[in-house]
């Protein structure tokens, strides 16, 4: 178990133990690394190449006395997945006031490094790329996505409720009911939440007056488990 | 218009017909390495596309720089953004999941920097957590945009800045400078006893971001 500040770095791994390394040597007085890897069960040839690399940089970290944590993957196409799991991890880290220096988004498949940059941009991590050819650590400039700078306080209430109810088919009415504010008041803020993408109308199937309220999908993903 | 770009390379094309069926669109515009229209997949997406009487968009990027690249797509999904003939803006929509790992990460940047709607399908659509239209304008005050707006990558006189800003007084333009260094937007240094500011890489990112381009 890790001590507070103690620093950790995260990475993305797929065949190449070099594209993960550099960044290792890189960073200074780092005490953890932690990795995600994984490969098509059904291809043989990539099940080995991403086992021998996750052996060699597990012997990496041993040799240099880093504390490491290498996560398989159970699917590494999926996206959405792979993003919930990074960006759990990630947040417990941060709440056990450890310090994560950078991540390393190089390795990997392509939906395992794209779920890693998405998960760098919604937690503010800083996020370094290494070329494919000359090894040179690229460092990404990324902004954070700070959601409560772009969805008002009524908005960011709205959007959990229905990420909590999202099992329910919940009319703007009930959803109004549920927060306990006036149906137009709630029509305005859901009109701003459809205008921003995070939300969307669908008809009621028995009653084609009504509209069902939905969250998208990527609102889990903009909000986290911040609910 | 409804227009659906995706990022692509040979080999994609089974990506881009699950964006193409899972989402509307009227025009599609591949983006992907040069030589890309001469792929065996672009032929098969083109002419599936020709089936509805259709041309596709082809938009080459070069993939050697990442940040080249995030500046390339940028420019490309903004030319899209609208319709050229009307002006009006166009209902855009990004599918990340073609082409090179470096092209789809450099998308999703460009995608978050625009607020452009975007998503990753792949067998599955997932839908990118991107607020539409919140560019990075929405992160930032106006006063510290307009500082962003007077550096560029070289060191300049903060007694330099604070005449160009016009504030009212010098700790106006002091507490917009601790601001974006608490952001870690700015470098610092002092040179003959004077403080002098410039962009930090972060910050470079951000001038581009708010379409000001960079002096380094």
């Amino acid at each position: 178990m890790l001590e507070s500040n103690m620093v950790a770095i995260f990475g993305t791994l797929g065949y190449r133990p070099k594209s993960l390394i550099p960044t290792i040597r890189s960073t200074p007085d780092v005490d953890k690394v932690v990795f995600y890897c994984g490969a098509d069960k059904k291809d043989a040839e990539a099940v080995a190449k991403v086992a021998d690399a996750k052996k060699a940089v597990l012997d990496y970290c041993r040799t240099m006395k880093l504390a490491v944590d290498a996560v398989e993957l159970d699917d590494p196409f999926d996206f959405k997945s792979i993003a919930i799991k990074i960006r759990t991890d990630i947040k417990r880290h941060k709440r056990e006031g450890k310090e994560i220096a950078v991540f390393n988004i190089a390795g990997g498949t392509r939906p395992t490094s794209s779920a890693a940059l998405l998960t760098c941009i919604l937690e503010g991590v800083p996020t370094v790329y290494v070329h494919d050819v000359t090894y040179e650590e690229i460092r990404l400039p990324l902004l954070r996505m700070e959601y409560n700078q772009v969805l008002s306080k009524e908005e960011r209430e709205i959007l959990k409720i229905l990420l909590k109810n999202r099992s329910k088919e919940m009319t703007e009415v009930e959803l109004a009911r549920l927060i306990g504010k006036h149906k137009a008041t709630v029509n305005h803020h859901l009109r701003n939440l459809i205008a921003k993408g995070a939300v969307r109308l669908e008809n009621h199937k028995k009653d084609s007056r009504k509209k069902i309220v939905r969250v998208e999908e990527s609102t889990e993903l903009l909000l986290g488990d911040d609910e | 218009m409804k227009v659906l770009a995706s990022t692509f390379g040979e080999g994609d094309h089974n990506k881009v017909l699950d964006a193409m069926r899972r989402l509307p669109y009227e025009r599609l515009v591949l983006i992907g390495e040069r030589g890309l229209a001469d792929s065996s997949s672009f032929r098969r997406i083109r002419d599936f596309e020709g089936l509805s009487g259709h041309d596709v968009d082809v938009e080459a990027v070069e993939t050697d720089d990442f940040m080249e690249l995030v500046n390339e797509i940028s420019a490309v999904l903004q030319k899209h953004a609208r319709n050229p003939s009307t002006g009006e803006r166009n209902a855009l929509v990004l599918n990340i999941s073609g082409g090179s790992k470096l092209l789809g990460d450099a998308a999703l940047i460009a995608a978050f920097r625009l607020g452009i709607e975007a998503c990753h399908c792949d067998h599955q659509m997932t839908k990118l957590p991107v607020i539409r239209g919140a560019t990075a304008l929405d992160r930032f005050t106006p006063a510290q945009i307009r500082f962003i707006s007077l550096l560029g990558g070289d060191f300049i006189q903060l007694d330099d800045i604070v005449v160009q800003f016009g504030a009212p007084s010098k700790q106006a333009v002091e507490r917009v400078m601790r601001d974006l260094r608490k952001l870690d937007l700015l470098k610092t240094e002092v040179r003959n006893g004077r403080v002098s500011v410039a962009l930090s890489r972060a910050g470079e990112e951000v001038s581009r971001a708010l379409g000001k381009n960079c002096s380094s």
